[in-house]
């Protein structure tokens, strides 16, 4: 782990409120995290403890109705939608619960799906996929459609897919919630490894099994942080 | 992304939904063919009336003399125009080339009791000239048979001697009215148009000189003229109503021009075409509410794609042109059918009304960029909407 390096995300009393007619609910309360390259981090609490709502903010798929959020030391809190977009392509990739794979794609079309918002040749492009396809130990299923494949290998064509754009932060949302605990036990694996690889992961998950294999794991209660375990330290 | 990708992903998602594509397409393709057809007939039949004055060429007049009022039986010689009076207005219009009088008999036709279907002209050779009457058989009537009981017959005319009686016509005597005439002519097929008021295919032509043998009035109430080019129409036309305002005072008069027929038919088409455009338009602007109609449903039901197109780092400007690359794709491909479709609709009008079919470039490429133009505007608002939706929401929907 690059502790000596600038932290990947910081963030300063993060909080989020929704409004639902005009009645205000706040899902996430002054929530400060930093997290550097290289770590694992589990995000874990039960359901509505803002875990999500958190994981959002950080993917910047959604905004912070206050506090700071730095990626990469750069302040997105300014930024605009488009601007937000470009460092979603540069700097994260995503691996969601249900998949979230292009149905009418194919597994190549789908994993080089990233790319395909970069001017990048596709000669370049065909062999990043078949290099993150071997990788996730999908390359004989690339003209496949999604369709096709198990639970298990969607994970994994998504994680492909995640993995393609060279992120720096891999975002994971409850990455095992809709498989067998044997393929989550596979998919928890290939998260470990990438992790060994030396990635930055942070995944939510409300399985306390699966946290616990994380080398650092944050507790949330209530939109709040209220406890952190860092088996590193 | 590129613009390629776009229309790239835009096709797969076309073709993974074909029987929504094509029943999206249904409505611009009809427009486009409305369009496309209504334009080309448009312009092939302003064509037709059009290249019915190129053979004859456009520097001619028809001149019509007819009775104010009822004359005075005592001096009808003033207010005639004979054929005399009528030869004698090139020595005062000095515009005039040529000039054909002419009169129209009716008298009953009729061939070895065989009732014929046709008018009977007297006229000189002079007409034949000027409305380009061509033979197929034997002699137009001339000034060496002026009192002759000599005719030419048309073409149907012909036709319906030979089909009643098997007869060839050429030689043989058809009666008019009390006299037999013999048929020392035929004419070849003789190409209708607005400016000669008869058809010379249903017409039995005697010799202008002969006419009182025919008729017992010997006025001669029309004309056709051939001028020469280099006059000013406007004076021609002050000096043929001033001669023969001399020559019959109490006549009045009707020229027409095929000059100013022409002008009228062509503005006349143009208004057409603009009708037909509007009409068109209608069914593309129908076709257009169609594409949108299903670009929303396409969005509404694609939020998910979106949500993970925007998590992989979509921006709002590619989710707008992948959807407008959709209905672009959509109303062109609609727009190419359409077209086709219209020009074989054309080819098939033109069939039936016999016009011969040309391929106009323009209301091909009009039906063309009018539907591209229609998935442009009508997929605007969907792609927009497409655009801005929230991609946590998109993420979270089902």
């Amino acid at each position: 782990m690059m502790f000596n390096s600038p932290p990947l995300i910081v963030t300063k009393e993060l909080t989020k409120h929704y409004y639902r007619n005009d009645v205000c609910s706040t899902v996430l309360k002054q929530v400060s995290l930093t997290v550097f390259a290289g770590e694992l981090v589990a995000i874990v609490g039960a359901s509505g403890s803002g875990k999500s709502t958190l994981m959002a903010i950080l993917g910047l798929l959604d905004s912070a109705s206050s506090g700071q959020y730095c990626l990469n030391e750069c302040t997105v809190t300014e930024l605009n939608d488009d601007e937000r977009a470009a460092l979603r392509n540069q700097h994260l990739g995503f691996v969601f619960q249900q998949f979230n794979l292009l149905p009418r794609f194919s597994v190549r079309q789908n994993v080089a799906l990233p790319l395909a918002y970069r001017e990048m040749a596709s000669d370049e492009i065909e062999e990043r996929v078949h290099h993150v396809l071997v990788k996730v130990g999908m390359e004989r299923y690339s003209d496949y459609s999604p369709l096709q494949l198990s639970g298990g290998q969607q994970q994994r064509v998504a994680i492909a897919r995640a993995l393609i754009a060279s992120p720096q932060i891999i975002l994971a949302d409850e990455p095992t919630g809709a498989l067998d605990s044997q393929t989550g036990t596979d998919i928890i694996n290939l998260f470990l490894s990438l992790h060994a690889e030396g990635r930055t992961i942070l995944m939510v998950t409300h399985d306390e099994h699966i946290a616990s294999l994380c080398p650092r794991q944050i507790i949330m209660a209530d939109g709040q942080i209220i406890n952190e375990i860092n088996s590193c330290a | 992304m590129r613009l390629k990708s776009h229309f790239q992903h835009a096709f797969i998602n076309f073709t993974a939904a074909k029987l929504r594509a094509l029943l999206a397409m249904l409505g611009i393709l009809v427009g486009t063919a409305a369009v496309v057809a209504l334009l080309s007939c448009g312009r092939l039949a302003t064509d037709k009336a059009l290249s019915e004055f190129k053979t004859m060429g456009t520097d001619l007049l028809a001149v019509m003399v007819y009775q104010a009022k009822q004359s005075d039986p005592n001096h009808p010689s003033h207010n005639r125009m004979t054929s005399e009076a009528w030869y004698q207005l090139p020595k005062q219009v000095p515009a005039i080339k040529k000039i054909a009088p002419y009169a129209t008999v009716y008298q009953t036709l009729s061939y070895k009791g065989h009732r014929l279907d046709g008018a009977v002209i007297a006229a000189d050779e002079t007409l034949a000239q000027i409305i380009q009457i061509q033979m197929a058989q034997g002699f137009f009537v001339s000034f060496v048979e002026s009192f002759e009981h000599f005719c030419v017959i048309g073409e149907k005319l012909a036709e319906q001697i030979r089909e009643s009686t098997l007869d060839s016509p050429l030689g043989k005597q058809i009666q008019i009215g009390q006299n037999l005439y013999t048929i020392i002519g035929i004419a070849a097929h003789w190409q209708e148009n607005a400016f000669f008021n008869e058809d010379i295919n249903r017409a039995v032509i005697t010799p202008i000189a002969g006419i009182e043998l025919l008729s017992r009035e010997n006025s001669i109430n029309n004309a056709v003229i051939s001028l020469y080019p280099e006059f000013p129409i406007d004076t021609t036309l002050d000096q043929i109503k001033a001669a023969i305002v001399k020559l019959a005072p109490e006549q009045l008069l009707f020229i027409r021009s095929a000059k100013q027929m022409i002008a009228s038919m062509e503005s006349q088409g143009r208004i057409f075409t603009l009708l037909l455009t509007v009409i068109g338009s209608i069914s593309l602007l129908v076709g257009g509410i169609g594409i949108m109609n299903v670009m929303l449903v396409s969005v509404s039901e694609r939020k998910k794609e979106i949500g993970i197109r925007k998590a992989v780092g979509a921006t709002c400007r590619d989710i707008q042109r992948l959807f407008l690359a959709e209905s672009i794709l959509l109303s062109i491909s609609g727009g190419i059918l359409g077209v086709v479709l219209g020009e074989l609709l054309t080819w098939i009008i033109a069939q039936f009304s016999d016009w011969p079919y040309t391929f106009y470039f323009m209301p091909p490429m009009a039906g063309f960029a009018v539907s591209a133009a229609a998935g442009i505007f009508f997929g605007y608002y969907p792609a927009k909407r497409a655009a801005h939706l929230d991609p946590i929401a998109c993420l979270r929907s089902e």
